[in-house]
């Protein structure tokens, strides 16, 4: 190994010089480009807000403080928003992964009657749909709008999550399934005992996927809930704060508004908008490092056609 | 022989049962046979579905007169109770109607059931009845309008149906013998499991395609459609004909296609990104620049918006970077100018996805086989020659599923990205038909017109995806979907 790569350096040539120094400089730019945004809104959460205000913060932090993260509670309909945020994806991803780990089993059930018709049935789904507003009316014919529920039972059969699954539960060998329903265990025991342990790398795949989706989500908030406020997504809120926030901005720059507290309400606007963004960012950035291996493995599998 | 024909006609029955069973639920749904309409208080969008499921909708239609007196809160109770009771009592018939694909002992346990429930729900209608009698009873019936509705006899009957198709089957079936055990044939186990979940897919998949109907009527917001309203292919016509909506479709579609364009013609971007990374000598470094450039993916476009706004905004880190004083009075919010809005949506996809869609090509250049490479350089080839002669062949399968997809999907940009950057000034280049219909159907309320955009759009996108699968049957033998 050593001596391979003592061998590597000695052909270092000087095009390779560039090419490597090219590359790594490209590489670290694009980097900074999409890591520099996250880290600048993070030091300006942190920092005197007097400084923030004035655009002062740009590369480092200055005044560090955590009094930002203390006083976004005090947003009202915030505290709710996370609430339901964290509900929904707790639930949510909860019944998607069963429902798709039991699926998935089921339709690598050859027996089942009429099994590659449901299977078509089912996968025909990812290829069309009504459009926005029948599903919306459906929605509300089903009574899902500005119900809770409207945000976890349409999500709860995923057929893209369905094939990685089945993909993954046919490459487990066949025979502890059999020798297990020999033996006269149910299909539910079978499903229970056997594939749900077996088949939990992938199940933690499609979970994560699951979990971040729903985290994320915000437009079916805005055409479900929009009669129910303390149904928002924190997303939602978030989207609502900026939205007020640039409209104010652009009224100003048009100089239509140009009172001084209207000005100063914008601009303190500005680290409650930052904190509340934060507050949607850091639990996807805290679970992130774990989840990157298990992307690799879903985008993998689907590769592979169900 | 006299067996057969006594099994032929049960089976014959039993088909008629799980029909009419199937009928009850579909007709649960259908807010113009409401039987728990008991006057003109309850919303006519109210299905006896939604009677029993929500109260709140219920109390709404009655808040001013149950204040004012007129009727009573126990009234309402009675409906909502009434239709809850009825609707449990339908989802065990439904459920015991499923027992009938399993064996003898089974099928009799399925009829009982059955016929229980068929009893309670078919008691628990006539709660209808008494309130509608209450109602009539009210110091002011003229306000409350109680109204009998042609529904109670639908369902009265259905349920009737479903009990005298019960008695009958129950006296036909053999009575079991002394030891039999409960038994189902392990197809009908295993479809009776998925069942559950073939409802959802029918209910949240294609039931929006009946929805498809409100492209012929004259329906408002709130309304119940009827014949009267029905209006042909008016609202086809109306979006050729009408000039102010032809442009707009001309203008939406001209913004639709053109991003679709760009981001089609920087697909091969994902790919060079993920061989260029591969070239990287160490792979720490590769793994951490892999980790962070996909972070933009996985957070929602609210978020990237977010972001945008503290990095160009007036009083973003470009303002303040770029203004003398620092202070953000005085900067300039990029966001709002109204030019180059397609390259500048472009740019934030690709901030976005880039990153992201390497890693599948990544996978692809891991599976390549590495003695072409050695061969390569045995053969003095540089290292350019060999991305570009063993490399990039190596990824082109997978390109060109990616490719024939994003053509299919030329149509569908998503709502999220530009609905999010929208604003007064980049409207008129913004504009993508997902946003488009999002905005004239939610916003605006004119349900027919988008339904109708919204149809075309899925039916020209099934048309392209089942197009680009045939190209890649015919040129790689291999289909896509």
């Amino acid at each position: 190994m050593a001596k391979r790569r003592a061998k590597k350096k000695v052909k270092m040539n000087a095009s390779d010089v560039v090419f490597h120094f090219c590359n790594y400089l490209f590489f670290g730019i694009f980097t900074l480009l999409c890591f520099f945004p996250f880290y600048y809104l993070f030091i300006n959460t942190i920092s005197n807000n007097d400084l923030v205000r004035v655009g002062a913060i740009k590369f480092f932090p200055q005044g560090i403080h955590f009094d930002n993260y203390v006083s976004v509670k005090n947003v009202k309909e915030l505290g709710g928003a996370v609430v339901v945020t964290v509900a929904r994806t707790l639930i949510g991803t909860g019944l998607m992964v069963i429902a798709s780990a039991f699926i998935g089993y089921l339709v690598t059930k050859k027996e089942m009657w009429g099994r590659k018709f449901w299977y078509r049935f089912m996968i025909i789904t990812m290829y069309f749909n009504a459009g926005l507003i029948p599903w919306y009316l459906t929605m509300s014919m089903l009574n899902l709008t500005g119900n809770f529920w409207g945000y976890v039972i349409p999500g709860i059969v995923a057929p893209y999550n369905i094939i990685l699954v089945k993909t993954y539960i046919e490459s487990i060998p066949a025979e502890l399934e059999e020798s297990a329903l020999m033996d006269g265990a149910s299909y539910l025991t079978v499903f229970r005992k056997i594939i749900w342990p077996l088949s939990k790398p992938i199940l933690a795949t499609i979970a994560i996927f699951g979990a971040v989706g729903h985290w994320n989500s915000f437009t079916d908030s805005m055409i479900l809930m929009s009669s129910k406020p303390n149904l928002y997504t924190l997303q939602h809120i978030l989207y609502n704060y900026l939205n007020k926030a640039s409209s104010l901005q652009a009224a100003m720059d048009g100089g239509s508004v140009n009172t001084a507290a209207l000005q100063a309400s914008v601009l303190s606007g500005k680290t409650i908008k930052y904190t509340i963004a934060m507050v949607s960012i850091i639990p996807i950035l805290c679970v992130y490092p774990f989840m990157t291996r298990y992307f690799e493995k879903g985008i993998m599998l689907g590769a592979v056609k169900g | 022989m006299e067996r057969t024909s006594k099994s032929r006609i049960t089976d014959r029955l039993y088909i008629v049962l799980r029909l009419v069973t199937v009928l009850t639920i579909v007709c649960m749904f259908v807010p113009s046979i409401n039987p728990a309409r008991v006057s003109k208080l309850v919303s006519k969008t109210m299905s006896f579905f939604t009677s029993a499921t929500s109260y709140s909708g219920l109390a709404e239609g009655f808040a001013r007169a149950t204040t004012k007196g007129w009727a009573q809160e126990s009234t309402v109770r009675i409906i909502f109770g009434s239709s809850l009771i009825a609707f449990i009592g339908i989802a065990v018939i439904a459920l015991a109607t499923c027992f009938s694909v399993g064996e003898l002992k089974f099928k009799r346990l399925g009829l009982i059931l059955s016929t229980a429930a068929s009893v309670v729900s078919g008691i628990s209608m006539f709660g209808l009845v008494i309130a509608y009698q209450q109602l009539q009873g009210s110091s002011k019936p003229a306000k409350v309008e109680p109204m009998f509705h042609s529904g109670f006899f639908i369902f009265l009957g259905l349920i009737l149906i479903i009990l005298v198709l019960n008695i009958i089957l129950f006296c036909l079936l053999p009575k079991p013998e002394k030891n039999e055990k409960y038994y189902m044939e392990s197809k009908y186990k295993l479809f009776l499991m998925f069942m559950p979940f073939v409802v959802m897919i029918f209910v949240f998949s294609y039931l929006p395609l009946w929805g498809w109907r409100y492209a012929f009527f004259d329906y408002k917001a709130g309304g119940t459609l009827s014949m009267d309203t029905f209006v042909g292919f008016k609202w086809f016509k109306y979006l050729f004909n009408n000039q102010a909506t032809r442009l707009d479709i001309v203008r939406v579609l001209r913004n639709t296609l053109v991003m679709s364009g760009l981001g089609i013609a920087t697909s091969w971007v994902a790919m060079a990104f993920a061989i260029f990374i591969n070239e990287m000598g160490s792979s720490r470094v590769r793994r951490i620049v892999q980790t962070l450039t996909t972070i933009p993916n996985f957070i929602s476009w609210v978020l990237v918006y977010a972001v945008a706004l503290a990095i160009f905004s007036s009083d973003g880190f470009v303002s303040s970077i770029f203004s003398p004083a620092g202070d953000g009075a005085t900067g300039t919010n990029y966001l709002l100018s109204g030019s180059f809005t397609w390259l500048k949506m472009l740019a934030w996809g690709m901030w976005k996805g880039t990153g992201w869609g390497a890693i599948i090509y990544i996978a692809a250049i891991s599976g390549i086989d590495q003695q072409l490479y050695e061969a390569a350089k045995v053969d003095g080839a540089g290292r350019f020659q060999r991305m570009w002669h063993i490399t990039v062949p190596g990824l082109m399968p997978t390109y060109c599923v990616l490719l024939l997809l994003s053509i299919a999907g030329i149509l569908t940009n998503g709502l999220d990205q530009y609905l999010v950057f929208k604003n007064a000034n980049n409207m008129s280049t913004i504009e993508v038909l997902d946003l488009y219909v999002f905005q004239l159907g939610i916003n605006k309320g004119i349900i027919p017109l988008s339904t109708v955009i919204g149809m075309v759009k899925s039916l020209v996108s099934v048309i392209l995806l089942f197009s680009a699968n045939r190209i890649s049957k015919a040129v790689r033998g291999e289909s896509i979907v």
